[in-house]
C-alpha cells in the first residue's frame, strides 16, 4: 500500500483539530470563574469543587452507565445474531423485519419516546430502569445489526469454505473465521450505540420514572435553567474517564491480539 | 466477543470507582427515631431542575431522616403526561404552573390538601391564592410568581421603551433576545393590539399572529434559559424575560433598565400539589411544611429569583435581593390587574400554535 | 438438517420478538393515533378524523417540510464531502493510526452532544474566540454575528453528523481489496477511473449507510437548531416536538411523523434505485 499524500495527512489533522475546538474549549471554560459559560472571567476551580458535591450528578452518570451498558449488550445479543441468522437463508419476513428493526433511528427520536410512553402504560410496565432499557435497546439494535451485516455482505465466503474444507467444525468456524471478522463491526455498532444512549434525552424523558434521572436529562434541564459551567467541568471529567478508559481498553486489547498471535 | 467482555468491564470498574466516591459523603445520622417518624421513607419531588438550593433539601432530609428523590421535567406538559399515564402514582409532591395544574385538577390528578398537616400554612401570602387554577384555596400552595418584563441596556438604545409595541421598533433590528413560551409572546402581540391575553377570538389571535411577523426581523434569539446572558454579555440590547431572568440581569448590571410594560402584565404562579395516588403523601407535607418556614423559604426564594409567595419569609430576605423579589404591597393591584394566562380553548390554542410556529419560521 | 433450522428459528426469535413488540406494535400504535382526534387535556379521543392529515398538507407545514429536508440535504453533503475522503484517508493509514484516529473520532462523541453545542456557542457568539481570531487577524473589523444563524445550525449539524459517516466509509474501506485497484492501475486505468470503476464501487456499502445515517437524523436534531439557531429555524421535528409538549396534540404530531416516516423511506428507496447497488437488497 502506498503512503499518504501530504495533503492527505494534512486534512486530517485539520479536521481533527476542528472537530476537537468545542471540546477545548469546554474544558478551558471548566476553569472559567465566571457564571456566564460563554464569557471568561478568571480561573478557577469553583465548579469541579460543585460537581464533586452534587450527589444527584453522580447518581444520574451511575444510571447512564447502567442503562447504556444494558442496553449495548443486549443490542449486540440481538443484533448479531439476526445479522447472522438473515446472511445465508431468507426467511418470508426477515425483510420486513429488518426494515423495522431498523426504523428507530429512522424516526425523530421524539415519536419513539412518545410511542414507548404510551406502549409502556399500555402493558401496565412500571416506569424506571427496566423501561429505559427497553427503549434505549430499541434505539441500540440497528447500529449494531446494520454495521455488523454490511461486514458479513463484504465476507469472501470462501474462508468458511476453506475453513470446513479444513476440517473445522461449525462452532469452530464460527469462532475462529467468522466472530474475528465481524469483530470490528460490533466494535464501532457498540462504540456508536454507547454514544447515543448516553446521550440520549428525548426518548429517555419519556421513558424514565421517579426514581431514575440520567445524565443527559440533567443536563438537558440543567441548560433550560441555566447552563452553569458546572456542567462544563462534568464534561472534562467525562472526556477524561473515557479518555482513561479507552486508553486501559487499548493497553488490554494489545496484549491479548499478543497472546493470540503467539497461539499461532 | 472476549474484548467486549473486558470493555464491558472497565465500563463497569469506572462505574464502581465513582460510587465509591459517592458512599463516602453519604451521612450518618444518630438522631433517635421517634422524633423523625418518617425516617428512612422517600419524597418523590417531580419538578423544573434547580428549583431549590442543595442546602434547602439537605437540610429537609437532616431533620427528618427522608430521603429527596428529585426528578425533573423540562415541560409541563411532559409533567402531565407523566402523571395521567401513571395515573397520578408515582409522585408525592410536584411544582407546576398555574394553567397546567387546572388541567391535572380537572383530570383528578391532584388530592385535596388536608391543610392541617401543614402547620406553616399561615406564612403564605393570601394575595397568590385563590387563583384561577384553584379557586376555592382546596389542592394547591404557590412556591414562587413572576412577570415577565422587558429589560434593557439604555448605553445601547437611544429611545425609550414603554411598553410591548417599543419592541416593533425598526431600530431595533436583530438586537432583541424573547422567552420561548408561545403563550406570552403571542399575548404581547395580542395586548398591543389591545386585546387580551386569553382571548377565545379566532380573528383577534390571526390578527396578532400577523401583527407578531412584524416583529420577526428585530429577533436576534428565542430563548427560554439564560436570556439575561444574552443582555449581559451584549449580544442583545434589549430583552423580554422570565422574573427570574430579569433578577439576575439586574443582580449583574444595576444599569439595565426594567420596563413594566404599559399595556398591560402578564402574571405566572408556580404551585405545588400532592398527585391523586401519591405513595408517600406525608413526606410530601412534611416538605411543604419545611419549606414554608420563613428562614428556609427565604433562603429558597433567593435562590430561585422569582417572586416570594411567603409573607412571613419577606423579612428574611437579604437587603440586595428584597427589591427584586418581593412586590410591594402597593404594587399588589398589579396582580389584580394583570392577567394571568389561563386555558384557551381548543381551537384558540391550536391557533397559537400555529401562529407562532410561522412567526418563528419568519425569524430565520 | 432440521437441526440447523431450529437454529435458525433461535437466531431469528430475538430480533423478531424484540421488533414486533418494541417497534412495530408502537409505531402501529402511532399510525392509528394519527386518525384520531386531540382530547381537551392531554391524550386522545377514538373520534375517527381526516383532519390530522389535511393540516399536514397546508402549505404552511409543507413549507416546513421542504426546509427541513433543504437542511438535511445540505448537511448530507457537506458531511459526505468532508468524511469520505476522511474515511478514506483514514482506511489508508497503518495499523497503528487507524486505531489511534477512530478512537479520537470517537472520544468526543462520549461527551454530552449538549455540551459540546455549547462549545460552539463559545466560538462564534459576538466577540467570542472566531470574532476575536479574524479581529486579531485584520480580517474583519465588527463581530460577525454569526451565532444564532443558518450557517451556525449548518456547521452544528455538520459536526454532529460527521463520525457517522467517516466510520461507515472507514468500514467499508476497511475490507476493500486493494488489489483489485492495483489491477486496474496495471491495466492502464488513470488514479481518477481507478477510483470512479473500484474504490468507488467498492466504497459504495459505506457511502450508503453513511448518507443514512446522516440525512435521517439530521430531520431530527431539532435542538441543533434550538442551541445553534436560537430557536429561529423552524424543522419539521421542531414542530412535532412543539405539538407534542405545548401543542398537546399527540395525533396531530403522529401525523406528522407518519408523513416524515414515509417520506425518508421514499428517499432511501430513490436512492437505491438511482444509485444501482442491488447487492445492498438487505439495507432497508
Amino acid at each position: 500500500m502506498k503512503k499518504l499524500s501530504k495533503k492527505a495527512i494534512l486534512f486530517l489533522v485539520v479536521v481533527t483539530i476542528i472537530n476537537y475546538l468545542p471540546i477545548i474549549l469546554t474544558v478551558v471554560y471548566s476553569f472559567n470563574s465566571s457564571k456566564i459559560s460563554s464569557v471568561w472571567g478568571g480561573t478557577s476551580i469553583v465548579w469541579y469543587k460543585q460537581l464533586f458535591n452534587d450527589n444527584d450528578l453522580r447518581r444520574s452518570l451511575i444510571n447512564s452507565l447502567i442503562v447504556a451498558l444494558f442496553s449495548c449488550s443486549f443490542a449486540v445479543i440481538i443484533g448479531t445474531s439476526a445479522a447472522l441468522a438473515m446472511r445465508k437463508t431468507k426467511l418470508f419476513f426477515d425483510n420486513m423485519i429488518s426494515y423495522f428493526s431498523t426504523l428507530p433511528i429512522m424516526i425523530p427520536e421524539i415519536i419513539l419516546g412518545m410511542a414507548f410512553l404510551a406502549v409502556f402504560s399500555f402493558f401496565k410496565m412500571p416506569f424506571g430502569f427496566i423501561t429505559l432499557i427497553i427503549a434505549h435497546t430499541s434505539f441500540c439494535i440497528p447500529y449494531i445489526f446494520m454495521l455488523v451485516r454490511s461486514r458479513l455482505i463484504g465476507m469472501d465466503p470462501s474462508y468458511e469454505e476453506a475453513a470446513k474444507d479444513l476440517g473445522a467444525s461449525s462452532y469452530e468456524t464460527f469462532r475462529d473465521i467468522i466472530v474475528p471478522y465481524i469483530l470490528p463491526g460490533i466494535l464501532s455498532g457498540v462504540l456508536l450505540s454507547f454514544a447515543m444512549s448516553f446521550d440520549d434525552v428525548v426518548i429517555s424523558i419519556f421513558t424514565t420514572g421517579p426514581t431514575v434521572n440520567t445524565l443527559a436529562i440533567k443536563i438537558y434541564t440543567k441548560m433550560k435553567t441555566g447552563v452553569t459551567p458546572e456542567i462544563n467541568a462534568l464534561a472534562t471529567v467525562i472526556l477524561l474517564i473515557s479518555v482513561i478508559c479507552i486508553f486501559l481498553f487499548e493497553i488490554i486489547n494489545k496484549k491479548s491480539t499478543n497472546k493470540t498471535q503467539t497461539r499461532y | 466477543m472476549k474484548i467486549l467482555k473486558k470493555f464491558g468491564l472497565l465500563v463497569l470498574l469506572s462505574t464502581l470507582m465513582l460510587s465509591g466516591c459517592s458512599s463516602s459523603n453519604t451521612t450518618t445520622d444518630s438522631n433517635n427515631d421517634s422524633s423523625m417518624p418518617l425516617k428512612g421513607t422517600t419524597l418523590n419531588l417531580y419538578t423544573w431542575d434547580g428549583m431549590f438550593p442543595q442546602e434547602v433539601l439537605d437540610g429537609f432530609t437532616k431533620e427528618t431522616g427522608i430521603t429527596i428523590n428529585y426528578s425533573n421535567f423540562d415541560f409541563d406538559e411532559t409533567m402531565l403526561a407523566k402523571l395521567e399515564e401513571t395515573q397520578g402514582k408515582d409522585y408525592d409532591l410536584v411544582i407546576a404552573d398555574d394553567y397546567i395544574i387546572e388541567l391535572a385538577i380537572e383530570q383528578g390528578l391532584v388530592q385535596k390538601l388536608d391543610r392541617t398537616k401543614i402547620s406553616t400554612i399561615d406564612n403564605i401570602n393570601p394575595i397568590y391564592e385563590n387563583e384561577f387554577y384553584d379557586p376555592n384555596n382546596e389542592y394547591t400552595l404557590p412556591y414562587g410568581a413572576g412577570i415577565p418584563l422587558i429589560v434593557y441596556n439604555p448605553d445601547e438604545i437611544d429611545f425609550e421603551i414603554n411598553g410591548y409595541s417599543d419592541l416593533w421598533n425598526p431600530k431595533l433590528k436583530d438586537n432583541l433576545a424573547i422567552i420561548g413560551n408561545y403563550r406570552v409572546i403571542n399575548g404581547i402581540a395580542l395586548k398591543s393590539l389591545g386585546y387580551l391575553f386569553n382571548t377565545n377570538d379566532l380573528t383577534e389571535i390571526k390578527e396578532a399572529g400577523d401583527k407578531l411577523k412584524e416583529l420577526a426581523p428585530n429577533i436576534r434569539i428565542i430563548n427560554d434559559s439564560n436570556l439575561q446572558d444574552f443582555l449581559i454579555t451584549g449580544e442583545v440590547s434589549v430583552a423580554f424575560m422570565y422574573t427570574s431572568q430579569v433578577n439576575q440581569a439586574l443582580l449583574t448590571n444595576p444599569d439595565f433598565k426594567v420596563v413594566y410594560p404599559e399595556e398591560g402584565l402578564g402574571f405566572g404562579i408556580m404551585a405545588a400539589f400532592i398527585p391523586s395516588q401519591a405513595p408517600n403523601a406525608d413526606a410530601a407535607y412534611a416538605f411543604l411544611d419545611y419549606i414554608n418556614r420563613p428562614e428556609v423559604a427565604a433562603k429558597g426564594f433567593e435562590w430561585l429569583g422569582y417572586f416570594v409567595t411567603n409573607k412571613a419569609a419577606e423579612e428574611y430576605i437579604s437587603e440586595e435581593m428584597k427589591p427584586l423579589i418581593i412586590l410591594p404591597e402597593d404594587k399588589y393591584d398589579l396582580i389584580e390587574k394583570g392577567e394571568i394566562i389561563q386555558n384557551v380553548e381548543d381551537d384558540a390554542l391550536e391557533l397559537h400554535t400555529q401562529i407562532f410556529a410561522e412567526f418563528q419560521k419568519e425569524t430565520k | 438438517m432440521k437441526n440447523k433450522k431450529l437454529g435458525q428459528w433461535l437466531l431469528r426469535l430475538p430480533v423478531y420478538l424484540y421488533t414486533i413488540l418494541f417497534v412495530i406494535f408502537p409505531i402501529v400504535y402511532m399510525f392509528i393515533l394519527s386518525f384520531l382526534t386531540k382530547a381537551h387535556t392531554w391524550g386522545f379521543t377514538f373520534n375517527l378524523t381526516l383532519d390530522n392529515y389535511r393540516k399536514v398538507f397546508s402549505s404552511f407545514y409543507m413549507g416546513i417540510f421542504f426546509d427541513s429536508l433543504k437542511l438535511a440535504f445540505i448537511t448530507t453533503s457537506l458531511v459526505l464531502l468532508i468524511g469520505y475522503p476522511f474515511g478514506y484517508f483514514m482506511g489508508r493509514l497503518n495499523d497503528t493510526w487507524k486505531k489511534r484516529l477512530l478512537i479520537l473520532i470517537m472520544i468526543p462523541f462520549w461527551t454530552s452532544g449538549l455540551i459540546r453545542l455549547n462549545g460552539w456557542v463559545i466560538i462564534f457568539r459576538s466577540n467570542g474566540v472566531l470574532d476575536k481570531i479574524l479581529m486579531f487577524f485584520n480580517i474583519i473589523d465588527k463581530p460577525l454575528k454569526l451565532l444564532y444563524s443558518y450557517p451556525a445550525v449548518v456547521i452544528g449539524m455538520i459536526y454532529f453528523l460527521l463520525p457517522f459517516m467517516i466510520l461507515a466509509v472507514y468500514s467499508s474501506v476497511e475490507k476493500m481489496d486493494w488489489s483489485l485497484v492495483e489491477a486496474a492501475r496495471d491495466l492502464g486505468a488513470s488514479k481518477f477511473e481507478a477510483f470512479k470503476s473500484i474504490t468507488l464501487k467498492q466504497t459504495m456499502p459505506g457511502i450508503l449507510s453513511g448518507i443514512v445515517l446522516t440525512f435521517v437524523p439530521s430531520m431530527g436534531l431539532f435542538y441543533v437548531a434550538e442551541i445553534l439557531g436560537g430557536n429561529k429555524i423552524v424543522l419539521i421535528s421542531t414542530v412535532i416536538s412543539e405539538q407534542l409538549t405545548k401543542g398537546r396534540n399527540t395525533p396531530f404530531a403522529a401525523a406528522l411523523s407518519v408523513i416524515l416516516m414515509l417520506l425518508t423511506s421514499l428517499i432511501l428507496s430513490l436512492y437505491k434505485k438511482f444509485s444501482k447497488t442491488n447487492e445492498l437488497e438487505g439495507l432497508f
